[in-house]
């Protein structure tokens, strides 16, 4: 039985509950029980009323779900190509966009169950494949198909959500929490389970200050507007406050027990802080000097944050960043 | 030629019977570490996984090659290279060090002729990369001899087609800063996979113009001669791009696409590459992205399995492969499994080098 286990095993690690379970109790779980219900939902809204409009609200609750573990890109998630699935982005050669053109122009009725979308390719699926079905031209979204699709484009990702939460609760949590004992063929060390959650802490951190504010900013010489993420929704700016708030959260869950991390918790209230005040929600500013200047100043401060944890969690730890992958050849 | 490794070379010759690679415990591997203490090592690893022997190095070190019968191996620096060391692995004594000639770098890598007596390293041309191949007298205690162009910018591994003389070199393609590792031409880089005589002559020239940003770096050879390449990209990493070719003098490229689910696994970078012994199957290693990913040898793809900082790869003489990790482990992976054969309080170093 897999259920009792991990409650055995988070039960063993109370009252003192200390970084690796405290994370799994704390973050990892509701977080993708959360992801799973808001994706639940939305699946069910659709089913009730396909319409566009109406499916906004439960796409960004399911979205902002989302961030609460788009970071944790181990085990489950990773199996199948589900992260990608969930969340395609980047897409730079709008791989996605081209293919979902391509099902909305065919109309094929025997690609709207559930079965026949966990088969579709992976660019073409999950919240981007909704954000454009849900934010885009309305002249292609507005017909029968359009409607169908969303339906199934939700069941496919709300599945997508509960396997991985069932891998999770079902057996993965149990090999985090089990690092370095007998059979564990994954976890070999007690250390490799908390290496591996502190690299999603860290790469967590590099994915929004590199990737969902460094596209956009690209260069000063040729800014990336409409590089950003989820632009048709205008949520860019949301996605990276909310990954923050996530993170900040899984590195007080990491420490916890451990010792304090004042300067990874004053670099992320920075980083929140400006994220907060920025009047920017989809960094088109990034065009303009003032407003470029705001938003690289944000990928600074998350960037500190960064280096902080690196350096006060990685300690509290005994880990650090990998020795091969540290650099190139 | 130095003195000292002038004795020593004499002294070898003088033994008998010969040393042979079972004097320093039949090792099947060596490979670069970073020990606890932060001092830098080679290593010989038995078939089993155990260390058999550690030797110091000036710095951090990057591949070796063996000689083809004496146990000797040549260890070189990570790149800029200022050293490779000549090892006698029966005794861990150093009987050479070889300096780049002025204004000349190592770049990691070299490889022996079919007979021994020449040693060929991989090196560039400090100020602006060109590539260079040096050849050293390895009977007659590893003076230079001589060096001819690599045919390209920053060329990095270098091996020997099995049965022949001829070389196969990868040119990097990245021109870099002299005094360090930053890349200078990303944008206008030109990698290639070349075939070279003996003598330096250009015999053929792979490369591929729609992934002219992805390095070609690192090679293994099939008995048979197929050749596989592993790459780093240097685009952008939101496009997937394959990792891994095949060829065979006088054909085409096979490019190795992995599963669609695992085709940014490897964070646009491969850091080794080996086949199985039998050579069936092929497998590249991404400490970036914490991943090996195995292919046919016709590049279709296998399995993958996921490894915090794996890189050294080589084939296990039971089937499938053995990899190293930045903690320490070495273990045989074979079809998506990993089996433990050891583990070290060491950072084991990118990579791992088969010998015999």
């Amino acid at each position: 039985m897999r259920l009792p286990a991990l409650a055995a095993l988070l039960a063993l690690a109370s009252p003192a509950m200390a970084d690796v379970p405290e994370v799994i109790s704390k973050h990892v779980l509701p977080g993708y029980a959360a992801f799973s219900k808001a994706s639940a939902d939305l699946a069910a809204a659709a089913q009730t009323d396909c319409a566009a409009e109406g499916l906004r609200d439960e796409w960004n609750a399911t979205f902002d779900a989302w961030l609460g573990v788009s970071h944790l890109r181990m085990g489950p998630v990773e199996e199948q190509g589900r992260a990608l699935a969930i969340a395609y982005w980047p897409d730079p050669k709008n791989i996605g966009g081209r293919q979902l053109d391509a099902m909305l122009t065919k109309a094929d009725p025997a690609l709207l169950t559930s079965e026949a979308m966990a088969q579709v390719s992976v660019a073409a699926r999950g919240l981007f494949g909704l954000e454009r079905l849900i934010y885009g031209d309305s002249a292609q979204i507005s017909d029968a198909y359009a409607c169908d699709l969303r339906k199934a484009l939700a069941q496919d990702l709300a599945a997508m959500a509960a396997t991985t939460e069932a891998g999770w609760t079902g057996g993965y949590a149990d090999l985090v929490l089990s690092a370095g004992a007998e059979g564990n063929a994954t976890f070999l060390t007690a250390s490799e389970g908390r290496q591996a959650l502190f690299t999603q802490l860290i790469t967590g951190l590099e994915f929004d200050a590199d990737t969902r504010i460094g596209r956009p900013l690209g260069t000063f010489d040729k800014p990336r507007p409409e590089r950003a993420e989820a632009l048709a929704s205008g949520r860019s700016l949301r996605n990276v406050t909310l990954s923050l708030t996530a993170l900040r959260a899984m590195a007080e869950a990491l420490a916890q027990g451990l010792g304090e991390i004042p300067q990874t918790e004053a670099a992320f209230d920075r980083a929140l802080d400006l994220a907060g005040k920025l009047d920017d929600p989809t960094f088109a500013g990034v065009s303009d000097p003032s407003g470029r200047l705001k938003v690289e100043i944000l990928q600074q401060a998350i960037q500190a944050a960064r280096t902080a944890a690196e350096a006060e969690i990685g300690t509290l730890l005994g880990v650090s960043a990998g020795f091969n992958s540290a650099d190139g050849d | 030629m130095k003195r000292r490794a002038f004795l020593a070379s004499l002294a070898a010759a003088a033994a008998l019977p010969r040393a042979s690679w079972a004097d320093a415990g039949s090792p099947a591997y060596l490979a670069a570490a970073k020990e606890v203490s932060g001092d830098y090592s080679l290593s010989g690893i038995s078939r089993a996984g155990e260390r058999l022997f550690s030797l110091p190095l000036p710095s951090r070190g990057h591949a070796a090659t063996a000689h083809p019968t004496r146990p000797e191996a040549v260890a070189f620096a990570r790149r800029p290279g200022t050293f490779a060391l000549v090892i006698d692995c029966a005794t861990g004594a150093t009987t050479a060090r070889l300096t780049p000639p002025e204004g000349r770098q190592f770049n990691g890598h070299g490889v022996y002729s079919a007979d021994g007596a020449t040693l060929y390293t991989s090196e560039v041309v400090a100020e602006g990369s060109e590539g260079r191949i040096g050849l050293w007298d390895a009977a007659r205690g590893y003076q230079r001899i001589g060096e001819f162009a690599s045919n390209g910018i920053g060329p990095h591994e270098i091996r020997r087609l099995p049965g022949s003389d001829d070389l196969v070199v990868v040119n990097g393609g990245i021109q870099t800063d002299p005094s360090d590792r930053t890349p200078l031409n990303l944008d206008t880089m030109r990698p290639n996979l070349s075939y070279l005589s003996p003598e330096g002559a250009v015999l053929e020239v792979v490369e591929l113009p729609e992934l002219w940003q992805n390095s070609i770096r690192h090679l293994a050879l099939r008995s048979d001669g197929q050749v596989a390449f592993a790459m780093q990209w240097q685009g952008d990493l939101a496009e997937p791009v394959p990792l891994l070719g095949l060829h065979r003098r006088g054909e085409d490229v096979i490019l190795a696409e992995p599963f669609d689910a695992e085709m940014f696994a490897m964070k646009g970078y491969a850091g080794s590459v080996a086949y199985t012994q039998d050579g069936q199957q092929v497998a590249i290693t991404s400490p970036k992205g914490g991943r090996i990913q195995a292919f046919s040898a016709m590049g279709v793809p296998l399995w993958s399995l996921a490894r915090a900082d794996v890189c050294g790869l080589g084939p296990c003489a039971e089937g499938g492969f053995v990899a190293t990790d930045g903690q320490g482990l070495v273990a045989r992976v074979i079809d998506g499994r990993l089996e433990p054969l050891s583990s070290a309080s060491v950072s084991w170093d990118n990579h791992l080098v088969a010998l015999g």
